[in-house]
């Protein structure tokens, strides 16, 4: 990954209106869907194409690529224990929106943030994604187990581990993620240095 | 030839073995951590009557409840009989525990209740005296601390000025109460526990090491958000950072905040929650939405109770060269929903863009104490220059960057790592 000086970050910060209470229940909502049992989705080869995409794309360091990927009104989401809990009622290991991830990439890329210097290598090791029922129009959601194994000089190797959950729309005819959520199984632990994108 | 403890703190300067010597951490871990009040929990984590959290007193393992009538008590969490632990979960609701491996119970007030086939124990089994370790304890405005010293002063007597700059942080909250119950976040460095402590009140890193989110700040929000007045010569600046005894020290940001709202760091949620908040509760809009941002103190109640911006920080020490660091998130009472939604997502910010770069560089430190020909670690900020005030409560108080809060830990480090000290259950 390229370390720059700039943290401006992937386009410039706007006002942020989407989170709200009606945006804090369709995420309990969400919660709810994730549980249900889910199906290998029959048109599976876009679906997963694109998911390893996004995994490369972290692994790789492009994060302004990856922001790419992303909705206007969307949410990256790593909660602070196994079940999840009510985001508006709890903190959370991150709850960002579009703008609080543009903080986070232009906070990664200014060549100061000590945690990542040198940068995390990571490498995604996805399971093969299920789809489960949504009540939203438009919205697809693929569940599935996630391996991130991370490197840092200094330190042995480590898996973090859990399940993902993609919520996915076609923008403009192309596959976006509106909302991600990352669930660790060791959520609720002290985690070391864990100031990179799951 | 082992030096005392009162050798290796001198006045300007703190021999490095205070940081990498297991001996010496195992002694702290009871002498400071027992030896005088130790923060074991909030209250409102306990709030109902036979509710129980899993804690830690120094390494001991402890278990705080509520019993039936509402009292708090610490019991450490170790069964009379062959010392396994009784409770296994971090948290619930119970009004006794009973020990998974030859079935002891005992009452959530640590009587013990319950031997499975006593008459092994002839007519000799002194229930009275088996019940579990109790933990003297006193409260002080929700915040429960205990210790195992039986001579040691009452609560109040020991916060001394701490007290009324506690008061001051919870008396934010319109209703003048916190609540603990918002999740936390637990982080783990590999570095001693006192690098924490060290860093609590020290105005000095802030504009370097966290450079990064002050550069994010900057160039994508401009300038006067999310302190960014530690950009400049800060001992030049209003804040300061305060003595307030017994180790407890105070790093006081307010002088640079005149109003706290509109230089929050924006959150997720910040702009649809104010709408709706000055739509709402009208002239009681502008105190809501300041009451959400972070106080702008850093207060530190040792050894280890960090009070940082509207959170609370507990350092929990795993081994010489390991600490867990738990953010709780809390929630102003007489505040409305809103403002939780937006402290809730405040609270994330420094844990994610600031803590992690301190953390960072205390491991660092953790690899360069490690040096035996480079033995001292400096503390001699202001030390010569005079610019310290004493108070009429006897508070000394300095520029934010003088040493004089590290200076003052280590004051009552040596105090308790000399002391003798007659540690016990009760």
């Amino acid at each position: 990954m390229t370390l720059l000086s700039d943290a401006s970050g992937p386009e410039p910060a706007t006002p942020s209106t989407y989170v709200d209470d009606a945006f804090y229940q369709l995420l309990r909502d969400d919660l709810v869907e994730w549980n249900a049992p889910g199906a290998v989705p029959d048109d599976r080869q876009p679906l997963e194409t694109f998911l390893l995409h996004e995994a490369w794309l972290l692994d790789q360091g492009r994060y302004e690529d990856w922001f790419g990927l992303l909705t206007d009104d969307c949410l990256y989401w790593v909660p602070a224990s196994p079940d999840p809990g009510d985001p508006q009622t709890s903190v959370t290991i991150a709850c960002d929106d579009r703008r609080r991830l543009g903080d986070r990439i232009g906070w990664l890329r200014t060549a100061k943030a000590w945690a990542q210097i040198p940068p995390s290598r990571t490498s995604h090791l996805l399971g093969a994604p299920v789809e489960v029922p949504t009540a939203v129009a438009g919205e697809r959601k693929l569940r599935s187990s996630v391996i991130v194994h991370e490197t840092r000089p200094g330190t042995p190797p480590r898996a973090l581990a859990g399940w993902c959950g993609h919520v996915l729309r076609t923008d403009d005819g192309a596959l976006r993620i509106v909302r991600k959520i990352v669930v660790l199984t060791d959520a609720d632990h002290g985690h070391r240095n864990l100031s990179f994108l799951l | 030839m082992r030096s005392s403890p009162a050798d290796l703190v001198q006045p300007h300067r703190v021999h490095r073995t205070l940081y990498t010597d297991p001996d010496l951490f195992t002694d702290e871990m009871t002498r400071l951590f027992g030896g005088s009040w130790t923060f074991l929990a909030h209250e409102s984590e306990v709030p109902r009557p036979n509710d129980y959290v899993r804690k830690r007193l120094g390494l001991r393992p402890v278990i705080v409840t509520r019993d039936r009538h509402g009292e708090i008590h610490a019991l450490v969490n170790r069964c009379t009989h062959r010392g396994a632990t009784v409770c296994r979960t971090d948290a619930g609701n119970a009004a006794s525990f009973t020990c998974p491996y030859h079935g002891w119970t005992f009452a959530n007030t640590g009587r013990l209740t319950g031997v499975p086939l006593p008459k092994a124990y002839g007519p000799g089994l002194d229930r009275g005296s088996l019940g579990l370790g109790r933990i003297r304890v006193e409260s002080y405005r929700g915040f429960v601390f205990g210790t195992l010293n039986p001579d040691q002063a009452g609560l109040v007597d020991h916060l001394g000025p701490a007290a009324g700059v506690l008061d001051q942080w919870i008396d934010r909250a319109p209703g003048r109460t916190v609540h603990v119950r918002h999740g936390a976040h637990r982080m783990v460095y590999h570095g001693n526990w006192k690098l924490a402590y060290d860093n609590s009140a020290d105005g000095y890193h802030p504009g370097f090491s966290h450079r990064s989110l002050l550069s994010m700040r900057q160039q994508r929000y401009g300038a006067g958000v999310d302190m960014q007045y530690v950009l400049a010569d800060v001992d030049a600046g209003a804040q300061t950072v305060s003595d307030l005894g017994n180790g407890n020290t105070f790093l006081d940001q307010r002088g640079e905040i005149p109003e706290y709202w509109p230089q929050a760091a924006p959150s997720p949620g910040r702009e649809a929650y104010e709408q709706q908040i000055r739509q709402k509760y009208g002239p009681d809009a502008g105190p809501f939405l300041e009451a959400a941002v972070g106080s702008g103190m850093n207060l530190n109640l040792f050894p280890n109770l960090l009070i940082i911006g509207n959170q609370i920080q507990v350092i929990e020490p795993l081994a010489i060269d390991r600490t867990q660091l738990t953010w709780y998130a809390t929630s102003a009472d007489g505040t409305p929903d809103e403002i939780t939604a937006i402290r809730m997502r405040l609270q994330e910010d420094f844990p994610s863009f600031g803590e992690p770069d301190d953390l960072a560089n205390f491991e660092e430190c953790q690899t360069g104490l490690g040096v035996p020909e480079m033995e001292w670690v400096l503390t001699d900020r202001h030390l010569t220059t005079e610019r310290e005030t004493t108070g009429p409560d006897g508070v000394v108080t300095g520029p934010v960057s003088d040493e004089l809060p590290i200076r003052a830990f280590w004051r009552r480090w040596v105090e308790l790592m000399t002391a003798d000290l007659k540690l016990a259950v009760s």
